[in-house]
């Protein structure tokens, strides 16, 4: 494939990280991590939706904020929530009525059932070539399974989605795990973009693993 | 235990004709074991079964009841229904692993054991990376790269990591058959904790 092709297939990020970086390949999969409130669920959105019309079918899967409150937060950056391109997976075992477009499972305990739930949103979408996976949070994920069968659940799913093609972007908060099971999970993924906040509020991100980027921390003002 | 060979399968029909030539299909490879009905399944089932060959239709409890009883208690096996029609249902939420259509061949049964074998291994093999790295990055805490180049057990545990890492990246591209996915996530779930160890 020549390159001009491989870029125009690229996931176009427009100007959501303040580095310059303007797509990523299909098939990588990308850890956004930063402490609480530092903003990395934003940016989770922000790079399954960068502008108000995606250019990609997008799912979310949820394991901490139920679908209504993820639907909300669509809604505040204007993406309009329709079930032919967007589809939500909520592993929160909140109480919901069935709608179209929310596949619901008991709990993020049971991996099975976001797996089946997962097929369920792409095949309803009819299995599109291209498609922005967005998860939060592993952070969740922990509290409900132990962190050998999370780590394989992330890397299952990670890998069916490069197989796939698809662009996948998942979120943790490194200060509630030992850094150990930080390092280990975050070596399943392709790039990360940590985010940090000193105590002056001053909010600095640093992208590492994509090619032509350097691993420096940038100003990214809220 | 008796495991030997490639796996132990357990053969579930009403029918006995059906069971022996299952068994004269997979018998070299396989460790067999027969069940005529549901409840001899469950009473021949225990954690040295790999794989379940489970008619759908049979006196008594169904296949669909055994496959419920089975996930209930939380056994580590892979399940194929075995079906007179073809499923005409998304199969990937019933609960099975695979399906066979009958009347079925040597060749079709012995590859869907194979495939059902295969990610049983997917999902013990990630979980086993996932123990390596740990036992990596410990080893790894406090030391200089000087010292982990000369720490033998260090360099033993690097290359089963990168051997492992080959083999779980080349399955990966099979994800993509959806029933191949959730069978692999449910391998996961039912997976017994600290197996991978040791």
């Amino acid at each position: 494939m020549a390159e001009g092709d491989a870029r125009t297939d690229r996931y176009c990020l427009s100007d959501v990280l303040p580095v310059d970086v303007d797509g990523i390949d299909p098939g990588l999969n990308v850890l956004v991590s930063g402490p609480p409130m530092s903003g990395k669920r934003q940016l989770v959105f922000d790079l399954l939706a960068p502008e108000a019309v995606p250019a990609d079918p997008i799912v979310v899967m949820t394991t901490d904020d139920p679908a209504s409150r993820i639907r909300m937060q669509f809604d505040d950056r204007n993406v309009r929530f329709d079930e032919s391109s967007f589809r939500i997976v909520d592993a929160t075992g909140a109480p919901g009525d069935s709608a179209p477009g929310i596949h619901r499972v008991s709990s993020p305990a049971d991996l099975t059932g976001m797996g089946v739930a997962f097929t369920q949103a792409v095949d309803q979408m009819t299995a599109p070539d291209r498609l922005r996976l967005g998860f939060v949070s592993i952070s969740t994920l922990l509290q409900y399974v132990d962190a050998e069968r999370a780590f394989s659940f992330l890397h299952v799913l990670s890998r069916r989605t490069s197989a796939a093609g698809y662009l996948g972007v998942y979120s943790i908060d490194p200060t509630t795990h030992e850094d150990r099971f930080v390092n280990v999970v975050t070596s399943i993924f392709d790039a990360s973009i940590e985010i940090r906040e000193d105590d002056d509020g001053t909010r600095e991100l640093r992208v590492r693993g994509l090619p032509d980027v350097a691993p420096e921390w940038t100003p990214f003002p809220h | 235990m008796t495991e030997s060979k490639g796996g132990t399968v357990l053969i579930v029909d009403d029918d006995r004709e059906v069971v022996r030539t299952y068994r004269r299909y997979l018998e070299d490879a396989y460790a067999i074991r027969e069940a005529y009905d549901g409840e001899e399944a469950l009473e021949a089932i225990d954690d040295d079964v790999d794989v379940v060959l489970l008619d759908r239709l049979m006196p008594g409890a169904s296949g669909g009841e055994v496959l419920d009883r089975i996930r209930e208690q939380g056994y580590d096996v892979r399940v194929a229904m075995v079906t007179a029609v073809d499923p005409d249902f998304d199969i990937v939420d019933m609960g099975f692993d695979d399906y066979i259509t009958k009347p079925t061949t040597r060749e079709e049964l012995r590859r869907t054991v194979e495939d059902l074998l295969s990610l049983n291994r997917h999902a013990t093999d990630v979980r086993e990376y996932h123990s390596l790295l740990v036992k990596a990055a410990a080893l790894r805490d406090g030391k200089s790269s000087y010292e982990l180049d000369e720490n033998a057990a260090y360099i033993e545990l690097e290359s089963r990591i990168s051997t492992l890492e080959a083999s779980i990246e080349s399955e990966a591209e099979r994800l993509t058959d959806d029933s191949r996915f959730v069978a692999t996530l449910r391998a996961i779930d039912t997976s017994q904790r600290g197996e991978s160890d040791g």
